[in-house]
């Protein structure tokens, strides 16, 4: 067998384990606290009421049955029904999924722009200047929460008019609602419904929690980046490039760089997770309605059948992004390659 | 920095220097002032935190603009922002407080346990840990959160519930670091060393294990602690933190203040996030600076590695410092010396390096000359200075270097050319083009990333004008040239698919590239295994023959010199002590150094070890061994050791020699029960050890004991001396203190080391002593058995004699059987009663010493005879010359 399939096949039979222990660890927590519907309506509704609904929503059976029934609903992508506004969760994966990918995307190009060329400029200055200028920066940037980044850019740029809630303004969103082509992706919805003006005010509205977000990662990368690439920096292979005569910067460039990626890469899959934490803060401060919004919306309503489903399918999401990261790492190092 | 009376600055702070100094300060200043707050809360806040009106009874009023009465403002809840901070600083600490102990408790037991036994366990934490670990954190802690609280709005122990959230999340993390620690803790020797003797798993944890671990914690609680006032403020900003009538807390307010943001109120939400920021800036700055400055992988190298001087000075009577240096001029039979002019001269050349301590000499004025077509062999042991000069000469060394003195370079149809000192562009065009480099070690010489041919096209291209196909023409050419099976296609391939032969081969491919005038090669073939080593010494040859290129060769065996040094310059600590062309130096080693250095390498074949032993009872015997490694999944296993067959009798030496993946070292694993055989039995003294329990094979163990190669490694850097010596008997007899002490003093005394030794730390000692007290330890229970794995291949020739000649006194006088493994056969042939050749796992022969390494019967052993240089010119000219063909296709 091709050696990178097989590779890939084992990192793929080794997620399924994972997500399974993931999925299993959420239902079970969520039903320690009880049952779901006693926790979002107790006190509103008679125990005859409150026992009426439980046995509409299966919640009567025993555990085992449900939890079987659960699995079996994940395999088919039915990740249950929310209990305050009967909702499939699914559909708000389609619906809010796209707006969590639209301000990741953001956010990991503004990380990958801030991070990693200033990461590879603070390795190259070490105990220098711009190092200790931009070790301190990142720290600051990695000390500061996201919601708080996104307070003070609300503070200071809501005197100039600049849009800081929401993903486009009212009108826009109304418009590209009705269009044909609804991608859900505001962007590229704007841009087929060929309007300049509500492309930029789409763009508008991202540049603030793409820039909070964005910072938090980049601040991130930039420490990865600057570590790895000093560690690689004193590889004796470094020292044999510049014996070769080959040029200072072609040594960082085509020999440190490349090999310092490896771990950065991995690392990077992992901050993954911490991206979509991040997501979740940065939507609430910025009214932005993807997946965090609407989880943060649901728990504020108690609404744990909603949480539930919505915390699997964020589990789900992880786990398939880190095996993709793993397929880059694979493409970036030979070694893992063959 | 001074040392501030009173207060007892962390050994660390003294560790650092400069800017790092400065972060862990500011660092720690800023702990300190968050936990003096936190302590202080109700006497510095002005007002209790939920406080909306003063002692008069008074309303503060809601969102009211900092001012006398509240610095900070009011909050939209109308409480003062300057109270709410206040206290919110004891919440954080709390939290974070009760978070790290609780998931250190947790996750330190469970990353040793899990790392040290590995098996089924090992696999299902690491699955779970990671599932949680890749998991968003908040997320985690929210779904805790809920369950703690029922999802109810109770105040039920607010701080706990958080707390433990944020310890679900923590746990895997300290799992983790705790994990990878024990497993690299658990490949060191001096672990195995350990297990050796018996030492039960509790104690190995304890002593060994966590010991080692336990200094990675303090980098990892910190970067913990800061990433859990994350977590508590994302908590409280999304309403799951602490119930907000039961404490202040940072992230609420933020939520709270969030919509004043659009209308201007500033003071609400500025000052909870600068408290946030700034307690997690000074827990983060400590705990990078920590990493930064523990992180062996970014520490400042300084220092010479380890030389055993004071050894040097016993092998030698004198200080080889003090005696003068002898410089022998060429005899002028083949041509007047000064006609030709040297293509590389060196002149009082001087290497320093700042360290954090004193500067350290590297090397102290030393010159020579380099005549076209020449090979000229530096040679010296550790810490002599000898690859340092040579990476000045192309300036390769790190900023920490000063280089003084000349290094002037004369190629045909060039000016002489000046190298030390000259500005880095314009010795790049010289690096690789007039002069290049071969290195020690081919796997780390080439960018794993990229593939050879990508390599060779590069530093092509970097010297001459070619186009890129060109340029990969001439590499596949080359690659024929330096003899790598299948240019056109190994081009192609990264290094990692290449053997270390195929490697150096590769090295050496780019080295002649651009048909440079010098060749410096730095210890090229001591990574390799002795006949690959041959190839590339030949290989080497051919070219200076072909293309009349100088080369520098710079190696520490006698051997190697001998077979192709055209002359030869010795250093010794930094300084020449004698230069000289081959034969003389070898025929009549002028200065003191040289005289003891040639008597202390062993000489393959002019040896007079002991003959057979007496016969006598059968100590080791070694069944039918096989041993296989699993490969990984859809992997063929591996047969380290293929049906091995062999017997070791009491008072006699058998030396297990081969080239390396023999197998021979898990031959000397598996007997000590280090290593569990696939099948075939191993007994020792008559007791069954192979394929029993650990608890079965313990009181065993006391007849056995175990040297390991690598010194540095066996002895447990955090324990005594006295304490590794004596860990064997603490662990299987019932001797009372004073008698184990006793009996460690007799011990050392035994491998001349003296009882005031046992109070120092293995780092006090020189690699020779370490290696004598590894021998001592050994001894400890007086075994039956010794096994020494390649005891001294790590050490300098002269200090490798002392502690042979100590083993060999030992084995005399105590009469145990000894298996001793090395790949050194002038050794082996210098101290063995009889020798087994191992290839691939397969016994190919064994006898009498004599017999084997006189006379083979096999093809491979003649081979493996004939690829090993001896160190006399003469003779070696006529091995050379006998072995032809023999050594063709190899590597």
């Amino acid at each position: 067998m091709n050696p990178l399939a097989r590779y890939l096949l084992v990192r793929l039979a080794l997620i399924v384990p994972m997500m399974w222990f993931l999925v299993t660890l959420v239902f079970v927590l969520m039903r320690v606290i009880g049952d779901p519907i006693q926790a979002a309506q107790g006190g509103r509704l008679s125990p005859a009421q409150i026992a009426e609904r439980k046995a509409e929503a299966g919640l009567d059976r025993p555990l085992l049955t449900q939890y079987l029934e659960y699995l079996g609903g994940i395999l088919r992508g039915d990740f249950g029904t929310t209990l305050t506004d009967n909702r499939e969760v699914s559909d708000i994966l389609v619906q809010n999924g796209a707006a969590t990918l639209e301000l990741s995307v953001y956010a990991l190009i503004v990380a990958f722009a801030v991070g990693v060329p200033l990461g590879r400029l603070a390795a190259r200055h070490r105990d220098r200047f711009p190092d200790v200028v931009l070790r301190l920066g990142a720290i600051l940037v990695y000390a500061a929460p996201v919601f708080f980044v996104g307070l003070l850019l609300k503070l200071a740029f809501t005197p100039f008019g600049w849009p800081s809630s929401g993903r486009a303004d009212t009108s826009t969103e109304l418009a590209l609602s009705r269009g044909d082509h609804e991608t859900h992706i505001m962007l590229l919805d704007a841009i087929l419904w060929g309007s300049p003006d509500m492309v930029l005010d789409v763009l508008q509205h991202a540049v603030l929690p793409a820039v909070a977000l964005g910072l938090l990662t980049g601040g991130v990368f930039l420490r990865l980046v600057r570590v790895n690439l000093l560690q690689t920096l004193r590889a004796d292979f470094v020292t044999a490039a510049r014996a070769r005569g080959v040029s200072e910067r072609r040594v960082v460039r085509k020999h440190a760089f490349r090999t310092a990626l490896v771990p950065v890469v991995t690392v990077m899959g992992m901050q993954i997770a911490m991206l979509l934490a991040g997501a979740i803060l940065t939507e609430t401060t910025f009214e932005w309605k993807g997946i965090g919004y609407e989880l943060s919306e649901y728990l504020i309503a108690r609404d744990f059948l909603a949480v539930q489903g919505i915390v699997t399918l964020i589990a789900l999401i992880v786990g398939i992004t880190s095996f993709l990261i793993d397929v880059v790492v694979a493409i970036v190092d030979p070694r893992v390659r063959f | 920095m001074a040392r501030l009376p009173g207060l007892p600055v962390p050994a660390v702070v003294r560790q650092s220097h400069g800017l790092q100094r400065f972060m862990l300060l500011l660092g720690f200043g800023l702990m300190a002032v968050f936990l003096v707050v936190a302590v202080l809360a109700p006497w510095i806040a002005p007002y209790d935190f939920d406080a909306v009106r003063d002692s008069d009874g008074v309303k503060f009023g809601t969102q009211q603009a900092p001012s006398a009465a509240h610095w900070l403002g009011t909050t939209v809840g109308g409480q003062d922002v300057l109270s709410r901070v206040v206290f919110g600083a004891r919440t954080a600490v709390e939290v974070i407080v009760l978070a790290v102990v609780l998931s250190s408790l947790v996750g330190v037991p469970l990353g040793l346990v899990s790392g040290y036994l590995g098996g089924w366990l090992d696999r299902v934490l690491v699955l779970v840990m990671d599932a949680l670990y890749s998991f968003p954190s908040l997320l985690l802690a929210i779904v805790v959160s809920i369950v703690l609280t029922g999802g109810q709005s109770s105040a039920f122990g607010g701080i706990f519930a958080a707390a433990v959230s944020i310890t679900v999340v923590f746990v895997p993390q300290y799992f983790r670091v705790v994990r990878n620690a024990t497993l690299a803790v658990k490949s060191e020797p001096y672990l195995d060393a350990a297990r050796v003797v018996g030492v039960r798993t509790p104690r190995i944890l304890r002593r060994h294990v966590f010991s080692n671990v336990s200094q990675s914690l303090p980098v990892i609680a910190t970067l913990n602690a800061s990433e859990a006032i994350l977590t508590l403020a994302g908590l409280g900003f999304l309403g799951f933190g602490i119930e907000p009538s039961a404490a202040a807390e940072w992230g609420y307010d933020l939520n709270k203040a969030l919509p004043d943001a659009a209308s201007g109120i500033w003071w609400t939400g500025t000052f909870p996030g600068i408290a946030i920021v700034l307690i997690v800036l000074g827990v983060t700055l400590v705990g990078e600076s920590l990493n930064d400055i523990w992180n062996p992988l970014l520490r400042t190298r300084g220092g010479t590695d380890g030389h055993d001087a004071e050894e040097v000075a016993d092998l030698v009577a004198v200080d080889p410092t003090e005696v003068a240096p002898v410089e022998a001029t060429a005899p002028a039979a083949t041509e007047p010396s000064g006609e030709r002019l040297a293509v590389l001269s060196l002149r009082d050349l001087s290497v320093s390096f700042r360290t954090d301590g004193a500067p350290v000499n590297a090397v102290r004025g030393i010159g020579f000359d380099v005549q076209p077509g020449e090979v000229v062999a530096v040679v010296g042991e550790s810490g002599s200075g000898k690859s340092v000069s040579s990476r000045a000469i192309l300036g390769l060394l790190p900023d920490t270097a000063t280089v003084d003195g000349s290094a002037v370079l004369r190629t045909p149809g060039d000016e002489p050319r000046e190298l030390i000192g000259r500005r880095s562009d314009a010795m790049r065009s010289i690096r690789g083009d007039e002069v290049s480099m071969v290195f020690q070690e081919p796997s780390t010489a080439l960018t794993p990333v990229r593939t050879i041919g990508w390599q060779l096209v590069e530093c092509l291209r970097a010297h001459r004008d070619v186009s890129v196909a060109e340029a990969k023409e001439r590499a596949v050419e080359l690659l024929e040239l330096v003899g790598l099976p299948d240019p056109a296609e190994r081009v192609g391939h990264y290094p990692h698919q290449l053997s270390g032969g195929q490697k150096q081969r590769v090295v050496i491919a780019m080295a002649i590239a651009c048909e440079p005038d010098v060749i410096i090669a730095d210890e090229p073939t001591t990574a390799l295994d002795v006949t690959v080593q041959a190839a590339i010494l030949e290989l080497l040859l051919s070219l200076r023959d072909r293309l009349g290129t100088a080369i520098v060769l710079i190696t520490h065996n006698m051997g190697v010199v001998a077979d192709v040094a055209d002359r030869v310059v010795v250093m010794y600590r930094g300084s020449i002590v004698e230069q000289a062309p081959v034969d003389q130096l070898f025929a009549a080693p002028a200065h003191p150094y040289t005289q003891a250095l040639l008597d202390a390498v062993p000489h393959l074949g002019r040896e007079t070890g002991p003959g057979d032993a007496p016969p006598s009872e059968v100590v080791l015997d070694v069944d039918r061994l096989v041993v296989d490694f699993a490969g990984g999944f859809g992997r063929p296993t591996f047969r380290a050791v293929d049906d091995v067959s062999l017997q070791v009798r009491k008072g006699e030496v058998l030396a297990l020699v081969g080239e390396s993946g023999s197998g021979k070292s898990t031959i000397g694993r598996a007997a000590v029960g280090l290593q569990q055989p696939t099948s075939g039995s191993i007994t020792v003294a008559g007791h069954q050890v192979s394929g029993i329990s650990d608890a079965r094979l313990r009181p065993l163990r006391r007849r056995f004991g175990f040297v390991f190669q690598d010194p540095a490694a066996s002895l447990n850097p955090r324990l005594s001396v006295g304490d590794c010596v004596a860990e064997p008997l603490r662990t299987q007899t019932d001797l009372a203190s004073a008698e184990v002490q006793a009996r460690v003093r007799r011990l050392l005394e035994d491998v001349q080391l003296t009882g005031e030794h046992a109070s120092r730390f293995p780092h006090e000692l020189s690699g020779g002593q370490r290696q004598r007290v590894s021998l001592a330890r050994a001894l400890a229970l007086d075994p039956d058995l010794l096994i020494a794995d390649e005891p001294t291949s790590a050490l300098d020739v002269s200090v490798q004699a002392r502690v042979l000649e100590v083993f060999r006194e030992l084995q005399e006088r105590l009469q145990f059987a000894c298996l001793f493994i090395s790949h050194d056969l002038a050794v082996v042939d210098s101290l063995a009663n009889r020798v087994a050749v191992l290839q691939h796992g397969r016994l190919v022969e064994v006898g009498p010493r004599e017999s084997v390494l006189g006379s083979p019967t096999q093809d491979y052993t003649r081979r493996l005879i004939a690829a090993v240089p001896v160190p006399d010119p003469v003779e070696q000219r006529r091995r050379r010359a006998e072995r032809g063909a023999l050594l063709t296709e190899e590597s």
